[in-house]
């Protein structure tokens, strides 16, 4: 039997990139997705729209049709509506498909699971009626849903994107409080004038932010201390700006301040990782054409650092070109002239993402949970006193904080409360964070149930001959 | 409030949320046909019983877990809604755990 050459796990602009280059290359690819349609973050839905007109969400996410489109005439096998739970460094992979598990062997593997928000833990974050601001979007997107009247508050070119969008589709909204915090702009400023060569970039964000400003929404600037009220579900946002306590009655709440890899599937596949300083969040360690620290498992997209989708089309290319060069099927002098204008693009790119990186630099106190009552783990409602209770204990690490309190041992799997157990527990020991660590992860990567597990399925198409053993 | 700018006439299905049957466009999440019949409470913590509800809508912190037709941990953000399909928020406290497990 033949072998699959290489399995890519999402289908966003990394993914769906990189399965292109790979099947014009004559590889053999299958390219596993949770959603329905293909698309990713960005592209959500963008070929199949439920929303009577698209222009409102802007040219970028319109420019994902054309993609997914030639993605979509691209001969490879796409499994839609496929979570992917167990990935070996023997190349197998198991994922669920409508409540059936299934199986599916590769020589290569290609990584391409996007990203998601950083959490933002401030007090009442757990009531029904907040939520973050990419759930907005997604809501907006796949299902033509929005909440009218709702308070966006954080900082971040996807707040901002948002906001605009819901202003232009005519949806109310109550008010922008934007807790970049004033020193950021004098940080960020000295990375200007490089930043300034993408000045088409920089000219789109000024336009997004002229834009609210000129809807005449009540925006609030250098916010400080939020904290959602209600008892039951929310109620409305206090905080603080311009020196007063302001608080502001809504029922919705969509918090942003950036986003994070989805580290899960990399951290339990024990790929090698570093922390990123400048975007506070842990990425697998990879060389320019994302290969990780396993020479037969490459990483590509935001999921393996967070540098945008046109940057992860980029990095999903090369790494699709590193991986026919591994696969025998380009030379390493093709690979790498092919390879030449896209690293210079990426290399070009980096001086304004610096910038970008800089000034919605996320602020502590909005990154680390300030009150003692604060929920950390969402899951098994461990509060930040119960975890410096662990801490005095004697809990040093995530590893053992997580036994001692079950902080991260619920559904979610540490992917909310993961990096804030890092950045606490390198807070209290007065340690970086790279000796503090994250997490031991380890499949499934998602709640399984035994009947799902019983019902399971090898996938026909070409096995991996070699993994047969 | 939440609400749908979908064109009116796109195809329909009924399902029962919480014993109450509502229309909702095929294709679409069950947690957003949830959020616009007003039933945005999806589970209760487990410890505290406080009402949750979805937060992320893309599958990574796994509030939005509700019960679809018997089975528990159903993510409601990631299931599409389906004709005859029932949706309960999941209400499965330490106390009824603890119920569950006796005699
Ligand atoms: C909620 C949200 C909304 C965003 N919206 C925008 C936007 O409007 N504009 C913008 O410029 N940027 C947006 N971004 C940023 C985004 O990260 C983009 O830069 C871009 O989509 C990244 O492309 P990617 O291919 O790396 O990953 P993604 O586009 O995120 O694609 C990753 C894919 O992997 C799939 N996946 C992940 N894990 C698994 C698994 N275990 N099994 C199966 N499939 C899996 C996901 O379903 C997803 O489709 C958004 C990010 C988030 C989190
Ligand atoms: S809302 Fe976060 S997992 Fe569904």
């Amino acid at each position: 039997m033949q072998a699959l050459d290489c399995a890519i796990i999402g289908a966003g602009p990394a993914g769906m990139t990189a399965a292109i280059e790979l099947s014009k290359g004559g590889a053999k690819v299958a390219v596993l997705d949770r959603g329905t349609r293909a698309g990713g973050q960005i592209y959500r839905a963008a070929a199949a729209s439920p929303l009577p007109n698209t222009s409102a969400l802007g040219p970028d996410y319109q420019a994902g049709a054309e993609l997914i489109a030639a993605f979509e005439r691209t001969d490879l096998t796409h499994f839609a509506s496929s979570d992917a739970w167990h990935l070996g460094d023997d190349g197998r992979v198991l994922f669920s498909h409508l409540g059936e598990t299934h199986e599916l062997h590769c020589r290569e593997m290609l990584l391409c699971p996007g990203a998601m928000e950083r959490p933002m833990p401030i007090p009442g974050w757990t009531l029904p009626g907040v939520m973050t601001a990419g759930a907005a979007q997604v809501m907006l997107k796949s299902d033509a849903t929005v909440a009218e009247g709702a308070v966006f508050a954080g900082s971040g070119p996807l707040l901002y994107l948002i906001v605009a969008q819901y202003l232009r589709l005519g949806v109310p909204v109550t008010a922008l409080v934007d807790t970049t915090p004033r020193q950021n702009y004098l940080n960020a400023a000295p990375l200007l004038p490089r930043a300034l060569r993408q000045a088409g970039q920089l000219k789109k964000g000024i336009a997004l932010l002229r834009e609210i400003r000129s809807a005449g929404i009540p925006q609030y600037r250098f916010a400080e201390n939020l904290e959602v009220l209600g008892q039951n579900k929310a109620k409305g946002l206090r905080f603080t700006s311009g020196g007063q306590i302001r608080e502001i009655a809504a029922e919705t709440i969509f918090l942003h301040h950036g986003v994070q890899p989805n580290l899960n599937m990399t951290r339990a596949m024990d790929l090698a990782h570093r922390w990123n300083p400048q975007q506070l969040c842990w990425q697998v360690e990879t060389d320019a054409f994302g290969q990780t620290s396993i020479q037969h498992i490459s990483a590509a997209g935001d999921g393996a650092g967070i540098i945008g989708a046109d940057g992860a089309r980029i990095a999903g290319r090369l790494a699709a070109l590193n991986i026919l060069h591994r696969l025998g099927r380009l030379s390493e002098a093709d690979r790498n002239r092919q390879a030449t204008p896209g690293i210079a693009k990426l290399a070009a790119m980096a001086p304004f993402r610096a910038f970008i990186d800089r000034l919605y630099h996320p602020a502590n106190a909005l990154r680390l949970p300030q009150n003692p009552d604060t929920l950390v783990c969402r899951c098994e409602e461990q509060t930040l006193a119960d975890l410096r209770e662990g801490f005095n204990q004697g809990a040093r690490d995530p590893n053992a904080l997580k036994s001692l309190t079950r902080c991260g041992m619920g559904p979610c799997q540490g992917r909310q409360c993961g990096h804030m157990v890092t950045g606490l527990l390198s807070q209290w020991r007065a340690e970086p964070t790279e000796a503090v660590g994250y997490y031991r992860l380890r499949s499934p990567q998602r709640l399984l149930t035994l009947d799902e597990l019983s019902r399971f399925q090898a996938v026909p198409a070409p096995t991996h001959a070699e993994a047969a053993e | 409030m939440f609400r749908s700018l979908r064109s009116d006439g796109a195809p329909k299905v009924t399902l029962t949320i919480n014993g109450q049957e509502v229309t909702a466009a095929a294709g679409q999440s069950v947690w957003s046909a949830m959020a616009l019949t007003g039933q945005s409470v999806t589970r209760r913590a487990a410890l505290s019983g406080e009402n949750r509800s979805a937060y992320c809508a893309m599958g990574v912190c796994f509030e939005c877990m509700v019960i679809i037709d018997g089975l528990p941990n159903q993510q409601a953000c990631l299931h599409r809604v389906a004709e005859g399909m029932t949706v309960t928020t999941q209400n499965i406290t330490q106390d009824c755990e603890a119920e569950n497990a006796g005699p």
